[in-house]
């Protein structure tokens, strides 16, 4: 394997914990040159991450689908885009630590245990099907930050509820805030999705005979993608907002994460490779 | 150094001594030139309501005369009201850093209290427009400055509320990020809930209700804040559009109970309501926290904010504390710099002189326009030799005796202290 693609993968755990490092120090102790250099630091993660992907697409002639250790790579590297995009839009940075703490587990995980694949099977050397695999993992990275939000905002509830001002209290972007932060990731989440599903149901026939609608991944993924439509839906029609809404974006996190675990597990079907 | 602090404050005198020393931005204008006039040079003089201070510089050999501050107490007609125990003078280096903390918010009656950064630009730029004060006491203000939007950038000595009110507003602004679509109610015309009410429409509320069981103080209220008055009788009723409710009625009983609220609550979805019940004894049901989306607070939790953030200022006090002992360092450098300037002036002075000599010397051998020529280039030499040594010894990083012994070295090398006896 090329050098470069060596050096990335030693050095990204290492930029990923540099980057939760300047945001937690930005965080809890407030220190304005860790709060300027944390937004720098985090695209330079993201730009070495990117970099990485492609050396490795390009390397091994398939997207990094084909291993546990390679989707927990692009796992990494989605939930840090979409939380770049929300940081950038939105203006925030003070939600960085909670955040980037994934990727950084998911990132040093891939690389102590990241391997070439030997023998690729034809189907996951398919660019059709890393489209599909890249936008389910964009949307479960969204709703994975999603449900941070979630979980921030239901501490920080607590702590005005109860007036416990702790750093929690002092630090967070206000509840408002929280919410439409988790809202816009939740939007992200459901889009790519519905993305992914429709990439699944209607593009992959094409490619594999294998195809099979009761798919316990593919129906695990449709029940998800109904409970965040179900809350969509809600908020747009009963206006449900707050507590309410942070709920439910914490309970469909860990509804996917059980859904999927026990898939992956227990479960077999044409969908899982490894 | 000949700098000076003369000053009373909330520690040295009270508020009804102090306010007899109160100097308007007129007066001011009026009292530094007639201070002038005597035994000082420069002069800022610095009034707010805790605090008069006058930070001065004096001439040579004026050490004698009427004491300062009684020309301040007979400008404000106060002498017999101020006595001389009431203020306090503080000299040389000592009166700047007592200045940078003044400046920095850790002098303040309430610690990290930055208003007063303004009214001492203010004064400062008072005093400039009248010409009173020379380089060093510009150095100081500058640094003053300097010193307080460092402890307000790099601290947050003045962060976190600290009046009842304020905390109020601060807690409000944790649960919504743009009040200017929020509806607050203010039920009673109590001093703080007034206070707390003033605060919201100064973070840009977008309406504020008042109702009041005399219509009348709320009507006046709702003049003074551009509000609307809604009847006492009816704010059960209101609830279901307002997303702020303070409370501050003196009231035998609750005026809002559980199940006002309950009511509310299911007309309002999961739309957050806020409520701070200011009124002794309370005015709303303290049950009603129980209620998901309600966040009901009462003074307990006000002062509990207020004491949290006043401790978290204190603690900020030793990083301001190290900000001004860098700053003064700096400046005491950049002071004791000062010194060699007599020395650089006489050794300009000596080669301007060897040069002028040996040019009017060598004059006639050469036409009017080589003359000129010659004399710029001359001078270009001259300039050029005295650069380094000229930065030497102002770069301001020598200690007090190492930046003698550099004066006196060059005094002894062009022989300028044997010229002067000459």
């Amino acid at each position: 394997m090329k050098l470069p693609i060596i050096l990335c993968e030693i050095a990204l755990p290492l930029l990923y914990f540099a980057t939760i490092w300047v945001y937690a120090r930005a965080f809890f102790s407030n220190i304005r040159p860790a709060e300027r250099l944390s937004t720098p630091l985090l695209f330079a993660t993201l730009l070495t991450h990117g970099f990485y992907i492609v050396m490795r697409t390009a390397e091994l002639r398939h997207p990094p689908i084909t291993s546990v250790f390679e989707i927990f790579s692009l796992m990494a590297f989605t939930v840090t885009l979409v939380y770049a995009c929300i940081e950038w839009r939105l203006k925030i940075k003070s939600t960085g630590y909670f955040i980037l703490i994934l990727p950084f587990f998911f990132q040093l995980v891939s690389s102590i245990f990241i391997r070439e694949v030997s023998e690729v099977p034809p189907i996951l050397q398919s660019n059709l099907l890393g489209f599909h695999v890249s936008s389910a993992l964009l949307g479960y990275a969204a709703i994975t930050i999603s449900a941070v939000y979630g979980f921030l905002y239901l501490m920080l509830y607590h702590e005005i509820k109860f007036s416990r001002f702790g750093v929690v209290y002092k630090r967070l972007p206000n509840l408002e805030m929280l919410e439409r932060m988790s809202f816009t990731a939740t939007l992200f989440g459901f889009i790519f999705l519905t993305i992914a599903i429709i990439a699944g149901i209607v593009w992959l026939p094409r490619i594999t005979q294998e195809v099979s609608y009761t798919d316990p991944k593919l129906f695990g993924t449709f029940v998800i993608w109904l409970i965040y439509g179900a809350g969509l839906a809600a908020k747009r029609l009963r206006h449900w907002q707050g507590r309410r809404m942070m709920v439910l974006s914490v309970f469909g996190f860990a509804t996917a994460m059980f859904s999927m675990t026990v898939i992956n597990i227990f479960l077999s079907g044409f969908h899982k490779f490894y | 150094m000949n700098f000076f602090c003369l000053g009373i404050n909330h520690r040295t005198a009270p508020l009804e001594t102090r306010e007899k020393l109160w100097f308007s931005e007129k007066e001011i204008q009026s009292v530094v030139p007639s201070l002038r006039q005597k035994q000082i040079n420069d002069c800022v003089l610095v009034s707010t309501c805790n605090r008069t201070e006058l930070y001065y510089t004096t001439r040579e050999g004026s050490a004698n005369g009427e004491p300062l501050w009684k020309r301040l107490a007979e400008h404000k007609q106060a002498v017999g009201a101020v006595r001389e125990e009431h203020l306090y003078s503080i000299p040389s280096l000592n009166a700047v850093k007592h200045l940078f903390n003044v400046a920095s918010g850790i002098d303040s009656m309430v610690l990290g209290d930055i208003q007063i950064v303004s009214q001492i630009r203010d004064a400062y730029a008072i005093a400039r427009s009248l010409s009173a004060t020379g380089a060093v006491t510009n150095r100081i203000f500058d640094t003053a400055l300097r010193v307080a939007k460092r402890a307000r950038t790099e601290t947050e000595i003045s962060e976190g509320a600290v009046s009842l009110s304020y905390a109020a507003a601060e807690l409000s602004s944790k649960i919504f990020s743009d009040l200017s679509k929020r509806t607050a109610l203010l039920i009673g015309s109590g001093e703080t809930g007034k206070l707390t009410a003033k605060h919201l429409v100064g973070k840009n509320i977008g309406t504020l209700l008042l109702a009041n069981r005399t219509r009348q103080h709320a009507e006046d209220l709702a003049a003074l804040l551009r509000g609307r008055v809604v009847d006492f009788d009816r704010i059960a009723a209101e609830l279901e559009a307002v997303d702020i409710v303070i409370s501050s009625v003196d009231a035998p009983s609750y005026i809002l109970s559980e199940q006002d609220l309950r009511r509310a609550m299911k007309l309002r979805g999961a739309r957050p309501l806020f409520i701070i019940d200011i009124g002794v004894p309370r005015n709303i049901d303290p049950a009603a926290n129980s209620i998901e989306s309600v966040f009901l607070h009462n003074l307990d939790t006000l002062n509990f904010v207020i004491g949290k953030n006043l401790r978290r200022r204190a603690s900020e006090v030793p990083k301001i504390r190290r900000i001004i002992l860098g700053e003064l360092i700096q400046f005491n450098r950049w002071h004791a710099s000062l010194e060699a300037n007599p020395t650089i002036e006489e050794l300009r002075g000596r080669l301007e002189e060897i040069r002028r000599q040996e040019v009017e010397h060598h004059l006639r051998r050469f036409s009017p326009d080589e003359r000129r020529e010659i004399d710029v280039l001359t001078k270009r030499i001259v300039n050029k030799i005295l650069h380094t040594p000229t930065i030497n010894l102002k770069n301001g990083s020598d200690t007090h005796q190492t930046l003698r012994d550099k004066i006196s070295l060059v005094r002894h090398l062009f022989g300028l202290d044997r010229r002067n006896s000459g």
